[in-house]
């Protein structure tokens, strides 16, 4: 019964930069129905939705350790650097960064301007 | 739990203890020990990952690259350092780690296994070893996550994009405002996807949108589940006719029409629906035409019952105005830029084989994508080709192609095949390949094929190719590969004719009156009606006034096919349940014979000893059980038995379904005690019972978890040994599981193997007088089908057999057939010995042998093949089956249906043939209105068991009757009449004529004249003394001295007072009926079939004792 419940959505998530919105059935840093992962931050998280897998979660984002806004993990509003920055935080202290986190945030900036870029899906 | 060891995680000096000192040069991450080490640790069945699991062997080919990828990048890492330390004001910027570390930006931990719990584990695995295991799978994991995430994005970015999302929120207000909403989109604006989903969202439950097809009921319930990112199977469902998602949390349930129609049958106000969106309205056919004008009704009495009406662009207003103008929402369609090449077909000499496709031109085509485009850029192909056979053409060219270049995966997709197979075009190319999918285009079904970029169209066109690389996902029409759906391929795609068919008897047991007056939003083509009212009138389910027979309104409420429905009963009838069930079953899935196994002869052989020369469906039938057999001795071997029989399993598996639900639907009507109360069995037993079950559910989620079947990337040489052998394919996909076949364990999950197995048992228990019923049961059940052999077909070889039905000539059998390599028990004559008792007066074929085919469906391909065929004796059938019966003067010609001629030798036995022909059908007729009078009245009145107002004695003195029928051997000659003489078949209405009295042949009611033919009616189907003769006009008034046997009369008499005497006469033995219930064999104790033996033990004595009585027997003892 209980691991009933847990699959249950207790809301819908929204990122209050680019709007992506899902149902999500937990918030915390243990996901349910795993006991060997853990989560280095308060995250919202949905059941996987992409396998049949019980066990399987996916993170959808959490709130900026700066700013507080409730933004997504996709790499177009926030990063993540031992703790979770909004990109729009990250580029206001853009010195605060080591370097290759600066590197990357203006990949990004150019990756975004050119279409049908995604990154990350080639190794 | 300790607070998430985030520190220690990532520190490289956990694990103090490292004894193992053996050289870390040795250490070997391919080795397949040192994997099975860190998999031991770190892979266990409560872990993330499981050993052994799909996901182990992803995350090791991760490894191997990322391995690659550090071993470049740690050689330019050294000399970058610290970057300068700047202390922040902001606390959150203040602590983050100096020194830059990918692991920093994962945001998981994984919690290792405890180094204190297994010592053992911990002297083996060296701690940089671990941590850097630890590292790879981090990443991994975070891997994964970006990639899950990154999917969902895109589907959010997709729907966002969809051109009907921004008409979300009118159509929403629209809904709150007005009961019946139009939806007006073409193609490709995403209306059957989104708008279910939007009703959703805004806060509507049970939902119902229903669908002409099936395929697209689970496509959508599959798509909408996924894209709300809902698991699918909780909240969006699908019910189809023998298919049913449907649970307590459903919200949303994907249906077809016929279905819901089924449902207002029930409960005329549809209670259980608040929001109905009906799609794809434009779509012209009786049944949404129907459910839109029952809805028109409903509406006044339903007010809060909303209504999406969802059509293309075509038509609104008509729709609009049918419902008191409700408003349109008009949503514009997606335009793909799609540009089209043109490739005329080079005119290349033509070879001897015309018949044959010549794959050439689509060979250019993936040589020229080859060419073009660069194997990165992504995207597939998609030819349309006509038939089965060209595809076959083109797939093994394409193959040779594609094994050759390494770049394509090509991929058959039509009905006939096997579903694990049809699946694959779902599955994703590995990188650098591509999806080649031939299918065919003939529209029964729709199918979504995401990533299609290239779409090949020969069909239409003869003399080029048209290519139009296209962007994103679109429908593709696939199916049934015939014009005419095949009836047996009704469980795959809805045989739209029958389900057609069905409607007029529907709309009867609705009572809404004349099909032809219904308000129906437009009225159809009065052709089509009519031909359905025809069929339903040649079935037997309406009678000559239109009105339901009894089996036709038990027939309009079992959701089968006609034909099909007409046998569970006929058989229900004769207590032949099990084994009809079995045939029924048989006939309504697709043919379980592969493609490859017609050819082998091996397949051929071993499949032999199952053949029965009765026909097909006994085949089938044989088959079915000895599978049954094999499964419940056996049971991992029932999947090699089937292939090397060329059996394709997954039919069996369905047959078993169907099966369940036919038996289900029987009991349901009650033509079916109710299900026989299992065995109590010991404890012992029960407890055994319960714990293989368990065992099975374990296996099954097991199954589930592991290898959920989503989209795989497809191996090329998977590929090409897929293409020459399908049945390897079916169930090499299946095998996946750790060699636990999922199939034999959702089979035991859902079926009473025992009960199965003893019904197969039975079967070959069945004694000859069993078999003999069963197959009048077939006869009538598939009665009008039946097609007569071509009387030269003796002298033609075994392939160049031909029969002709009424309306078909020169139909072939199919190659399944089991009478194609057998033809000769078709014969009317054996060739050399002559038959026995006819031979006498054989002038021209005088044969007491002659058979005819019934059939279940007639295939028409590049020929019109007959599939699933019963002979049955021609003479004894038809009189017991014909619609219409039209006889000569003195009875020896007859007429069957108005087309098939019997002419017997001898008049008087003909007489007497016809004679006890009507006494069995009348006879047959009262049982059979009986026993569902008896059905709907119990289902009326909810009455438990009791009193079958049919006794099994009557039901045995018929058995008996029939079967002494189709004895006699009398020599007549058959033969189908040509069109000349059906045109002037009938003598036509005469001005004078004296009215025979023949009291005692035709039984006792006096007999009018026909109308039209002349002669007169007898019943509703024999015509006395219609048919134009150039032979004998005199025939019924030549009358020759006779002398009774039983009185002694000595009279002239014509061979029909003879009869008439007889049968009148007071001193002849009444044999036929009275002596029948005395030999009824039936035992008496079985007159209830409730009873059971029961042993009291307050007053220890044994009893036979329905469950009531049991009850009302132990109420004397409290």
């Amino acid at each position: 019964m209980a691991s009933e419940t847990e699959g249950m959505p207790q809301g819908v998530f929204q990122c209050q930069l680019c709007a992506v919105s899902a149902p999500y059935s937990y918030v915390g840093q243990k996901p349910p129905n795993t006991r060997s992962v853990v989560l280095l931050e308060e995250c919202y998280i949905l059941k996987d939705p992409f396998t049949a897998d019980r066990g399987r979660f996916l993170v959808l984002g959490s709130r900026c350790s700066i700013c507080g806004r409730l933004v997504c993990v996709g790499p177009d509003c926030s990063l993540f650097y031992s703790k979770r920055f909004c990109l729009p935080c990250v580029r206001e202290n853009m010195n605060a960064f080591p370097q290759e986190i600066r590197q990357d945030v203006e990949k990004r900036k150019a990756l975004a301007k050119t279409p049908c870029g995604e990154p990350g899906s080639r190794t | 739990m300790p607070p998430p060891r985030t520190r220690e995680g990532r520190g490289h000096r956990e694990h103090p203890r490292a004894p193992c000192e053996e050289a870390p040069e040795r250490w070997d991450w391919n080795h397949p020990d040192t994997r099975r080490l860190m998999e031991d640790a770190f892979f266990r069945d409560e872990d993330y990952i499981r050993q052994g699991s799909e996901e182990c062997q992803k995350f090791w080919a991760f490894f191997e690259r990322l391995q690659r990828f550090q071993s470049l990048k740690t050689a330019r890492k050294e000399e970058e350092k610290d970057p300068e330390p700047c202390k922040h004001s902001i606390p959150a910027l203040a602590d983050l780690p100096r020194t830059y570390d990918p692991r920093y930006r994962i945001n998981l931990s994984i919690l290792g296994p405890d180094p204190w719990g297994s010592r053992e584990l911990g002297r083996r695995l060296p701690p940089e070893r671990v941590s850097e295991f630890r590292r790879a799978l981090l990443h991994y994991l975070d891997f994964g996550q970006k990639q899950a995430f990154g999917r969902l994005a895109k589907l959010q970015r997709e729907r966002v994009a969809l051109p009907i999302a921004q008409y979300r929120k009118r159509i929403l207000r629209t809904l709150r405002e007005h009961q019946v909403v139009v939806v007006a989109g073409d193609t490709g604006c995403g209306k059957s996807t989104q708008v279910p989903q939007y009703v959703l969202a805004a806060g509507f439950s049970h939902v119902a949108c229903t669908q002409p097809r099936r395929i697209a009921c689970i496509s959508l319930a599959k798509r909408v589940g996924f894209e709300s990112l809902s698991q699918y199977g909780s909240q969006v469902g699908y019910q189809i006719r023998f298919e049913s998602t449907r649970s307590a949390a459903t919200k949303i349930v994907f249906l077809t029409v016929g279905l819901l129609l089924r449902q207002i049958q029930r409960e005329p106000s549809l209670p259980q629906y608040q929001v109905l969106i009906v799609d794809e309205v434009h779509e012209r056919h009786l049944h949404n035409d129907f459910l839109l004008g029952v809805l028109q009704r409903l509406l006044p009495r339903r007010p809060d019952l909303k209504v999406i009406l969802m059509s293309a662009t075509i038509n609104i207003t008509l729709f609009s105005s049918y419902f008191g103008g409700a408003p349109v929402v008009q949503v514009p369609g997606r335009l793909f830029p799609i540009t089209v090449v043109y490739q005329p077909l080079e005119a290349e000499p033509t070879t001897a084989r015309p018949e044959k496709l010549d794959p050439q031109p689509f060979l250019r085509v993936l040589e020229a994508i080859d060419k073009k485009y660069p194997p990165e850029e992504r995207g597939d192909l998609l030819v349309f080709l006509s038939g089965v056979a060209e595809i076959s053409a083109v797939l093994e060219a394409a193959q040779t192609y594609a094994s050759h270049t390494q770049r394509w995966v090509v991929l058959p997709l039509h009905s006939t095949l096997a579903v694990a197979d049809q699946d694959k075009v779902f599955d994703v190319a590995p990188p650098g390949v591509r999806k080649c999918i031939l299918s065919t285009n003939i529209a029964e079904t729709s199918v979504t094929i995401d990533g299609i970029r290239f779409v090949v169209d020969s069909a239409s066109l003869s003399d080029s190719l048209l290519i139009f690389p296209r962007h994103q996902s679109f429908s593709v029409w696939a199916g049934c590969t015939c014009g005419q759906p095949a009836p047996s391929d009704s469980n795959t795609c809805e045989s739209r004719n029958s389900a057609e068919a069905l409607l007029p008897g529907l709309m009867k047991s609705m009572d809404v009156g004349d099909p032809r007056t219904f308000p129906f939003i437009e009225p159809p083509p009065a052709a089509s009606l009519e031909t359905a009212i025809l069929y339903l009138r040649d079935q037997g389910a309406l009678d000559s006034t239109e009105s339901l027979t009894p089996i036709g309104s038990l027939l309009a409420q079992l959701p089968v096919d006609v034909v099909i429905g007409k046998m569970l009963i006929l058989g229900s009838v004769f207590h032949l349940t099990e084994p009809v069930l079995t045939i029924a079953a048989a006939l309504s899935v697709q043919s379980p014979f592969t493609r490859s196994a017609q050819s082998n002869p091996e397949c051929a052989a071993a499949r032999r000893p199952l053949e029965s020369d009765q026909g097909d469906p006994f085949t089938l039938f044989n088959i079915f059980n000895s599978w049954v057999q094999v499964k419940s001795e056996r049971s991992s071997d029932s999947r090699k038995w089937c292939r090397r029989r060329g059996i394709e399993e997954q039919r069996l598996y369905e047959m078993a379904n169907l099966r369940r639900q036919f038996k289900d639907l029987l009991e349901d009507h009650g033509l079916l005690a109710g299900a026989q109360a299992p065995r109590p069995g010991d404890s012992h037993g029960r407890l055994r019972e319960r714990r293989e079950r368990q065992a099975l559910l374990q296996l099954k989620r097991q199954h589930e978890e592991g290898g959920a079947r989503r989209r795989k990337v497809l191996r090329l040489r998977e590929e090409q040994e897929g293409g020459s052998s399908d049945e390897d394919a079916a169930s090499g996909g299946r095998a996946a599981g750790h060699g636990v076949d999922i199939q034999d364990v959702k089979f035991k999950l859902r079926h009473n193997l025992e009960q199965l197995q003893a019904a197969a048992t039975s079967a070959q228990d069945l004694t000859r007088d069993q078999m003999a019923l069963l197959e009048l049961v077939l006869g009538r059940g598939l009665y009008p089908q039946l097609a007569v052999p071509d009387p030269f077909n003796s002298g033609r070889k075994d392939s160049d057999q031909i029969f002709h039905t009424q309306t078909k000539q020169g139909t072939v059998l199919h190659p399944t057939c089991v009478f194609a390599s057998s033809p000769e028990v078709l014969h009317a004559q054996k060739p050399e010995n002559g038959p026995g008792p006819g031979s006498r007066g054989d002038k021209d074929k005088g044969s007491s042998r002659h058979q005819l085919l019934v059939f279940v469906s007639l295939l028409e391909t590049n020929k019109p093949y007959l599939v699933n065929c019963v002979r049955i004796p021609a003479l004894q059938s038809l009189l017991l089956f014909s619609r219409s019966l039209d006889t000569s003067g003195d009875c020896s010609r007859l007429v069957a249906d108005g087309w098939l001629e019997l002419q017997l030798a001898d008049a008087e036995s003909a007489v007497r043939l016809l004679a006890a022909a009507l006494q069995l059908r009348a006879h047959w007729e009262s049982i059979l209105d009986r026993q569902l009078a008896h059905c709907t009245k119990r289902r009326l009145e909810e009455e438990e068991e009791e009193a079958l107002t049919v006794s099994h004695k009557e039901v045995a003195a018929l058995s008996r009757d029939l079967l002494q029928f189709m004895v006699p051997k009398i020599p007549y000659s058959l033969r189908r009449l040509t069109g000349l003489e059906v045109q002037n078949l009938y003598v036509g209405p005469q001005t004078i004529m004296a009215t025979p009295s023949l009291p005692g042949v035709f039984g006792s009611s006096t007999l009018s004249p026909h109308p039209t033919k002349g002669g007169f009616i007898v019943t509703d189907f024999l015509t006395y003394n219609c048919l134009t003769s150039d032979t004998d006009l005199y025939s019924d008034c030549l009358r020759t001295f006779w002398t009774c046997p039983h009185c002694g009369l000595h009279m002239p008499l014509t061979p029909l007072e003879r009869i008439a005497h007889e049968n009148t006469c007071p001193d002849a033995p009444r044999d036929s009926l009275a002596g029948a219930e005395e030999a009824a064999p039936e035992p008496v104790q079985k007159a209830s079939a409730l009873q059971r033996p029961y042993r009291c033990e307050t007053c220890q004595k044994d009893f036979v004792f329905t469950p009531t009585e049991v009850l009302r027997h132990r109420k004397q003892h409290v």
